[in-house]
């Protein structure tokens, strides 16, 4: 049976303080959690009820020019640049005054993410928890994303869509480990926006595919959709054939290339479609083909909750898709958070890192924290869920 | 290629228990071509000492760039917080 009050909390309280730190892409997050130490914690799963509070949350996004991407080395800097500024920040809003007694745990992102920025955080938290003398935990991002999304929806054991820029999976726990269903062969979903978007030459600030999802919605021809490959391949998605098929119809719709029957209408030459159009098809077009993969993995193990997370994960059309398909199915209810926790952040590596850490496991050794930008979510052993 | 480009750098702290801290903040971390370049960190007294070995000039500046903005982190970590 899960006992998540192993280890007691520092300096005689009878709560848990928890320090998170994110900064595995452009965003770099800060947040500070507070467990209290209930007994029912100690009878059993209940690791998507803990009473979380949370304390701080802070977060600096690197934004670079609309149709530029982010470069590690660059996010590397910034996120070196602000780390130390956005820990006092969130030590103060918490209110923190000495982080040696106060702070149980420093949870950093250890990984899957781009080397340089994970490394720069790494080095930062690897620090404080020397001159705290707190114990450090490292968390695999996309644990952070679905334990913070059981926490906050309550879902006990659903089936997680995790969709974000860097990452498109479909997970479901059993036995000690959150299980990859189904994921993409090639780009995420966030990625395959985003690479839209700066062809678009719009921004891809605050979250992936936000901008998309605004011009989809000024669409005014739902009723026709602009025919896209849909890939599907088993559990699995690829998208890359359609992020070319797309950028090479926008393209040509900028460069006017009357040649394309498609695009242009053969008798008058106007353009039949509008980047609003565009925008729209394939939004529905890849958010169906996520939706298909999702009922075959609540199907396999019998579920009917969803949890949606991670970036994309706060368009509203997804979730909107996914409510319908739950609908028909018996029972089924999607989770989906807001953009306060879709969106990377520090307080649901604080969050994953906690449960973690109350279970009695957190670094020993520092040669355990060094950062790695492949980490699969079924690597890291679930030790507080039945 | 033997590793014939040498460079040694001297960080004073305020004490030897934060040169200590940085030696152990440092060390964890892999090369990522070991066999192109080598560091090596010890401490003497107050100082961190940073022994790097390198193919070429430009392996080595990348090599101790990067070292050195991860001792800025460090010391604004210990000087801030």
């Amino acid at each position: 049976m899960v006992n998540l009050n192993t280890v007691k909390p520092r300096n005689g309280r009878n709560y848990y303080i928890a320090l998170g730190l994110e900064g595995s892409a452009n965003k770099l997050g800060v947040g500070v959690i507070k467990h209290p130490r209930l007994v029912s914690m100690s009878q059993g799963d209940n690791s998507h009820n803990c009473d979380v509070e949370i304390l701080s949350n802070i977060r600096d996004t690197y934004v670079t020019p609309p149709g530029e991407g982010f470069l590690p080395r660059d996010t590397a800097r910034h996120h070196r640049n602000w780390v130390i500024r956005i820990i006092k920040q969130a030590l103060e809003k918490a209110e923190i005054k000495d982080p040696r007694l106060d702070i149980d745990v420093i949870c950093f992102t250890r990984g899957p993410g781009m080397g340089a920025p994970l490394h720069s955080v790494a080095i930062a938290a690897r620090t404080c928890s020397l001159i705290w003398d707190v114990p450090l935990v490292g968390v695999n991002h996309c644990v952070g994303h679905i334990e913070m999304g059981r926490e906050i929806t309550k879902a006990e054991n659903p089936v997680v869509l995790y969709v974000s820029g860097g990452n498109t999976q479909v997970i479901a726990y059993s036995e000690n480990r959150y299980r990859i269903f189904g994921e993409t062969l090639d780009v995420a979903i966030g990625n395959c926006l985003d690479r839209f978007a700066r062809t678009l030459k719009i921004p891809n600030a605050p979250s992936p595919g936000y901008n998309i999802e605004q011009l989809a919605n000024n669409c005014k021809n739902k009723d026709r959709l602009i025919e896209l490959p849909y890939t599907v391949k088993g559990m699995d998605l690829s998208m890359s054939g359609i992020l070319a098929y797309i950028d090479s119809l926008a393209k040509d719709l900028f460069r006017g290339n009357k040649k394309n029957r498609l695009i242009f209408d053969r008798e008058t030459g106007e353009p039949k479609i509008t980047v609003e159009d565009l925008c729209y098809s394939l939004q529905e077009n890849l958010f169906a083909m996520l939706v298909e993969i999702t009922e075959r993995a609540m199907a396999h193990v019998n579920a009917s909750q969803v949890l949606i997370v991670g970036g994309v994960g706060s368009n509203t059309r997804l979730q909107e898709m996914m409510g319908q398909m739950c609908k028909d199915r018996a029972n089924g209810r999607v989770h989906a958070t807001d953009e306060r926790f879709c969106i990377d952040n520090g307080v649901m590596i604080a969050q994953a890192g906690l449960l973690q850490y109350r279970m009695g496991d957190y670094v020993k050794d520092f040669s355990e924290t060094v950062v790695t930008q492949k980490f699969r979510t079924d690597e890291v052993y679930v030790s507080w869920r039945d | 290629m033997s590793l014939s480009h040498t460079l040694t750098l001297n960080i004073p702290f305020e004490d030897t228990h934060q040169a200590d801290i940085a030696m152990k903040v440092l060390q964890p971390d892999p090369i990522l071509k070991p066999q192109d370049f080598e560091v090596t960190y010890t401490t003497t007294g107050n100082s961190l000492v940073a022994s790097f070995a390198s193919i070429d000039d430009r392996v080595l500046r990348v090599g101790v760039s990067n070292v050195i903005d991860s001792i800025k982190t460090i010391i604004e970590t210990m000087d801030e917080l």
